[in-house]
């Protein structure tokens, strides 16, 4: 016989009472609403905080953040077209479109209760623009802010810019309480981006005039507003409002659906389509964000130079339609231009379309009938619902079907920074998104005339005929025409740019908005992103 | 023995150097644009922002020179500022270590426990039934990528039952305790509020049973090893002839002295912890030094990059210091030596 | 009485030992096999879209579709040829690497000796992961960066090893002997030291296949290591994540990943059960 260890049955008992105990103490998820006091909303978002520094700031939660929280001189409407007052309730500009003057609200006060005056918009306008910051180039025009009363802001512009109202409704045009900031080492000065020492307050703490204040901020993890005890207009519905960093559409689904958050900002069309959640409302709106791919005929390393009748042969090989259905099941719009659609000058504007065989044909036409390879990079994001590398791969499918094979490079954005303006990129995807309501900025940005980025992206000094004298002329012309023949010279640009065929805009994804049933104000606007007051939770 | 850890203690500035040196290369040759986290598209064109930048964050000076500017920092307790944050490094990490220190202490004490109770179990019905059942849940531990097994876990038990709360440390719409420790199962301890505590534990489980798991193979294979030794051992057959119940014997004499080797896992299970904490905070969203990490990399932010890694090393260096100091004090042999 | 305890021991881990072995064996045939003529099977391509998008495991397609409409199982198979090879090759160039200069560290000494020592307690300083993400995070994406960062990560291991195995071999008699014969210190080194070193090498680069197949899709995972197309079970997973609710996208490539480290797990285990049957 073994020696006997008898195997007690004590040692068994005691353990499955300890896993009885456990599972007891263990607490579940709790149930939705418990705890949520009932003027709290909370949003999950990926946030992309650059940075709280209204003259630094530059990104698209930045936007939703300094409105709430700053308010500007002028403001896009409730109709996402039309410039209406803010801080200032009326103004003038002069014949000659240099000089514009803004006669302030007397009843505007900071969060501190402190007066809104015009030194604080000269000081504001002019700290955007020399500290140099991402949205700088929005202040560039500006050469002086006068402040000849309390009241009154004079700003001298370089030369006549029919966006300046525009620009200066962008959330990055926020006043601040200069009195404030500079006591925390904010400049503003010419010298302002080697001498300015007020990020790192501005981090913690906000001084505008705007419905909330910043409460607290901590990185990747949670941004929490609360509502401005001095704030001068109607005061908003929900009195604290928190921002909770969740990196993807699926953790920001649970949250919704368990009651976690009360909006999701960024799920896609296929998270909600797959998600039965009850209590969550799903809505597709359009938006006026685009994904395009961009070509560079002066880029380093072409197998075959894209000439005009390449660049639209591959233009033609693309299937639209499909990439639409690939990437976002349906959930968007198809885009004529680099300008998207509802903008000014958009009306009336041809669609792209797939035409295999005419691809096929153009390329033999251009001496390559058997097509050739071609080096594609892009960053590797997932934006505004849509999955780049996704996207790349359906169009790779399309291109080879006509014989050209696509070398797919998924990069790091750093990386792609670094190509696209070094060497430039044969083929690269991208996205963009409005400043504000204007289709200056586009026609700025993607017009092949040189000094444009996109013109040197395109490697344009190294290829032959891309700069396109038209669109020169246009944009000259706009910039002193009557602001009611403004639309015309834009169509005429857009008609430009889809034939320079360099920038082949794909996709205008529609925004999924997301919130519990309860949840009013929810909407898309092009002022803000999402217009913080404006939301309210039964 | 004295020798041995004094050479230790002595060699470490020097080894700090040089991770230090190795860390600053690695976060400054770097392929890629290195102003990308801290010039947006819209202005990469223009030569005078991206000259203010360059000077604003000091890359604009030869790599030499940042290298003596780092150090002397370094020297002052500055890590830099963050490219993405843009608050210093050192105090992004502060903030985060006591979210990845109550998650990794969390896994840690999921992995002893469990793993020791395997162990125990696994030795004393050695080739039986439990042995080698414990030898499948540890080989599943080690086998099994953990933000695979992290994100099944999430799914199974939080979408599908929803036994258990989704990723993060809180629910959004509480708001957090008042910082003490900044482990926020303590921290709402000590403010009273158990509401807090308990939904603090519920979010701690899925995470730490995850990252656990992976120790918890380890330790219950040194148990089982250093029990079988153990169990042979003279006074071990002497006190089961005495009569004494197993339980007893099992606990109050084979496992103590068979505790003290099975210590000096800890160290070797620390490297464990590190790479399965990175990996989990991500599958998790835990807001830890981990998923810094991994933003840090992502989006090349040399500062914290650097930051990181040295602060890695740091503690990696210490542990495996601890160990060893562990190891020598438990095995009789080297420390007569 | 304690040596026939401990005789018996051995022989039962012996037994015990062998059907863990045989297990693992298999299961790495197995995949080697797929990895070798998974060209000629009857799958559809990894890199079309051969169905709707989606869709849940089926009969048409096993393991279901990706958001490209690719046969996830199709992509699964072909993963090994990608996993697989990165592991060998990565182990194999730590040993050769670290082994080199930890035989010249062991066998030489002198200046380039602690050197050499100096840069593996540098590195082995760094958590590994941390030093792979750093390394792969500044050579760029891709697969083949990936694999130099783990060589980075994991050749100091090696020169460790081979150089206590160097020392204490260096001390053996006929190695004294054939010094004293007169040969010279290569051939002392490469034909009477190193042959005596490859057992712990052996057990500890079975077990580090395993471990590097787990780095590797967890680079991959976090977006440092195979890029898109590529059917890479750590990128698989990175996707199955994006896409949660369509769990199948993930389950597929992480089955595949814990059988390969399984089976390199059980060879290891084994072997170190075989050739150092003490520490059971």
């Amino acid at each position: 016989m073994k020696p006997g260890i008898r195997t007690s049955s004590k040692s068994r008992n005691a353990l499955r009472y300890m896993a009885l105990a456990a599972a007891a103490a263990l607490p579940l998820s709790l149930p939705s609403g418990a705890l949520a006091q009932s003027d709290t909303i909370v949003i999950a978002r990926d946030t992309d905080f650059n940075t709280l520094d209204p003259s630094r700031s530059w990104c698209d939660t930045c936007q939703i953040y300094l409105t709430a929280v700053y308010e500007q001189l002028v403001r896009v409407g409730t109709d996402n077209e039309s410039i209406v007052p803010r801080l200032a309730t009326d103004w003038s500009v002069s014949a000659d479109g240099l000089t514009y003057t803004f006669n302030l609200d007397p009843k505007a006060v900071f969060s501190d209760g402190s007066p809104v005056e015009a030194k604080d918009v000269a000081f504001s306008l002019m700290r955007l623009k020399n500290l140099k910051g991402g949205a700088s180039f929005l202040a560039e025009g500006i050469d002086a802010a006068d402040t000849p009363n309390a009241q009154t802001v004079v700003v001298t512009l370089s030369a006549p810019d029919p966006e300046f109202l525009g620009k200066a409704s962008a959330p990055y045009g926020a006043i601040m309480n200069s009195d404030v900031v500079a006591e925390h080492g904010a400049k503003a000065g010419a010298d302002a981006d080697s001498t300015d020492q007020g990020e790192a307050w501005l981090l913690e703490n906000s001084a505008g005039s705007g419905a909330y204040v910043l409460d607290s901020y901590r990185p990747d993890d949670e941004l929490r507003l609360v509502v401005n005890p001095n704030y001068y207009r109607t005061a908003p519905d929900a009195s604290t409002i928190v921002m909770r960093e969740a990196q993807d559409a699926v953790s920001q689904m649970q949250m919704l659906q368990s009651g976690g958050a009360d909006i999701a900002m960024q799920v896609d069309p296929d998270t909600a389509r797959s998600t039965t959640a009850e209590g969550v409302t799903t809505e597709l709106v359009p938006s006026y964000n685009f994904i395009y791919v961009a070509l560079s005929p002066g880029a380093k390393g072409l197998e075959v130079p894209l000439t005009p009748k390449i660049r639209e042969a591959i233009g033609l090989a693309i299937d639209y339609e499909g990439i639409l259905e690939f990437t976002t099941g349906g959930a968007a719009d198809l885009i004529a231009s680099p300008i998207p659609t509802g903008f000014p000058g958009t009306s009336g504007l041809p669609m792209p379309v797939q035409d295999v065989a005419k691809a096929k044909a153009l390329l033999a036409e251009a001496g390559s009938p058997n097509g050739f390879s071609m080096v594609a990079a892009y960053p590797e994001t997932n934006i505004y619902g849509v999955d780049l590398s996704t996207m790349m791969q359906k169009i790779q499918q399309d291109l080879s079907k006509v014989g050209v094979q696509l070398q797919l490079e998924p990069v790091t954005f750093a990386v792609w920074r670094e190509r696209v303006g070094g060497d430039h990129i044969p083929m690269t995807a991208v996205y963009f998104a409005p400043d504000f309501y204007g289709s200056g900025q586009y026609v700025g940005y993607f017009g092949m005339v040189p000094g444009v980025p996109w013109y040197n992206r395109a490697g344009g000094d190294d290829a032959d005929g891309l700069a396109n004298a038209k669109m020169q002329e246009l944009m000259e012309a706009v910039r002193t025409v009557a602001p009611a023949d403004a639309p015309g010279l834009y169509n005429q640009m857009a008609l430009e740019m889809i034939k320079d065929r360099v920038i082949i805009p794909l996709i205008n994804p529609k925004l999924v908005l997301a919130y519990r049933n309860g949840i009013t104000g929810v909407r898309n606007a092009v002022c803000c992103n999402l217009p913080l007051e404006e939301l309210s939770k039964n | 023995m004295t020798h041995y850890l004094l050479r230790r203690l002595l060699a470490m500035p020097f080894l700090l150097l040089g991770v230090v040196t190795m860390a600053f290369l690695l976060g400054n040759f770097v392929k890629g644009d290195p102003l990308a986290s801290l010039l947006t598209d819209r202005q990469m064109d223009n030569p005078m922002v991206v000259a203010a930048v360059k000077a604003r964050w000091g890359l604009d000076k030869p790599i030499p020179q940042r290298y003596a500017i780092y150090i002397r920092n370094l020297a002052q307790g500055d890590l830099g500022v963050s490219f993405r944050t843009k608050r210093p490094v050192l105090r992004d990490l502060l903030d985060r270590l006591p979210a990845t220190l109550e998650l990794v202490l969390c896994a840690m004490t999921f992995g002893s426990l469990v793993g020791t109770a395997l162990g125990v179990a696994a030795a004393h019905w050695r080739n039986r039934l439990a042995d080698h059942g414990a030898r499948l849940v540890a080989l599943i531990g080690s086998s099994v990528p953990v933000f695979w097994s992290g994100l099944i876990a999430l799914y199974v038990f939080s979408v599908q039952f929803s036994w258990l709360p989704g990723p993060g440390r809180l629910d959004p719409a509480l708001r957090p305790p008042e910082t003490v420790t900044g482990f926020y199962t303590i921290d709402a301890l000590i403010a009273g509020d158990w509401v807090i505590f308990q939904n603090a534990l519920a979010h701690l489980v899925l995470p730490s049973v995850m990252l656990g798991w992976a120790v918890l193979g380890i330790i219950s294979r040194m148990v089982r090893a250093t029990m079988l030794d153990v169990m042979q051992e003279d006074y071990i057959i002497t006190a089961k002839a005495k009569g004494a119940g197993t339980l007893r014997v099992l606990l109050r004499h084979a496992l103590r002295n068979a505790m003290v080797p099975a210590l000096t896992i800890i160290g070797f299970s620390f490297a464990y912890l590190i790479t399965g904490a990175i990996l989990t905070e991500t599958v998790f969203s835990w807001p830890g030094v981990g998923s810094y990490a991994v933003d840090a990399a992502r989006s090349l932010d040399h500062p914290a990059i650097i930051g990181v890694t040295i602060v890695g090393a740091l503690a990696f260096l210490l542990a495996n210091l601890l160990t060893d100091i562990a190891y020598v004090f438990a095995n009789p042999r080297i420390r007569l030596e | 009485m304690i040596n026939a305890h401990r005789l018996r021991l051995s022989t039962a881990i012996f037994k015990g030992a062998a059907l863990p072995v045989t297990l693992g064996l298999a299961v790495i045939a197995l995949w080697v096999f797929t990895m070798l003529t998974i060209p000629l099977w009857p799958l559809d391509a990894p890199l079309d879209m051969v169905g709707r998008r989606l869709q849940p495991p089926s009969a048409a397609h096993w393991f279901g579709t990706d958001a490209l409409g690719r046969d996830v199982l199709s992509r699964t198979l072909h993963g090994a040829q990608f996993s697989i090879p990165i592991a060998i090759v990565v182990v194999f160039a730590a040993v050769i690497i670290g082994g080199a200069l930890g035989a010249i560290s062991g066998f030489f000494g002198g200046l380039i000796g602690a050197a050499i020592m100096r840069l593996v307690d540098v590195t082995l300083a760094f958590p590994p992961i941390l030093l792979a993400m750093a390394v792969a995070a500044s050579l760029g994406p891709g697969l083949e960066n990936a694999a130099i960062a783990m060589v980075v990560v994991w050749w100091p291991l090696y020169a460790r090893l081979v150089r206590a195995q160097v020392l204490e071999v260096r001390e053996r008699e006929h190695v004294e002997a054939a010094v004293a014969a007169g040969a010279g210190p290569m051939r002392v080194l490469c034909l009477h030291i190193l042959p005596l070193c490859w057992t712990p090498v052996l057990v500890n680069a079975t077990m580090d296949f395993g471990q590097v197949v787990l780095l590797a899709a967890s680079l991959s995972f976090i977006g440092l290591g195979a890029t898109p197309p590529t059917p890479e079970w750590g990128a698989m997973i990175a996707d199955g994540a994006k896409h949660f609710y369509h769990w199948w996208i993930a389950f597929g490539p992480g089955m595949a990943i814990f059988a390969v480290v399984v089976g390199f797990n059980f060879v290891g285990d084994g072997l170190r059960d075989l050739l150092d049957p003490r520490t059971e």
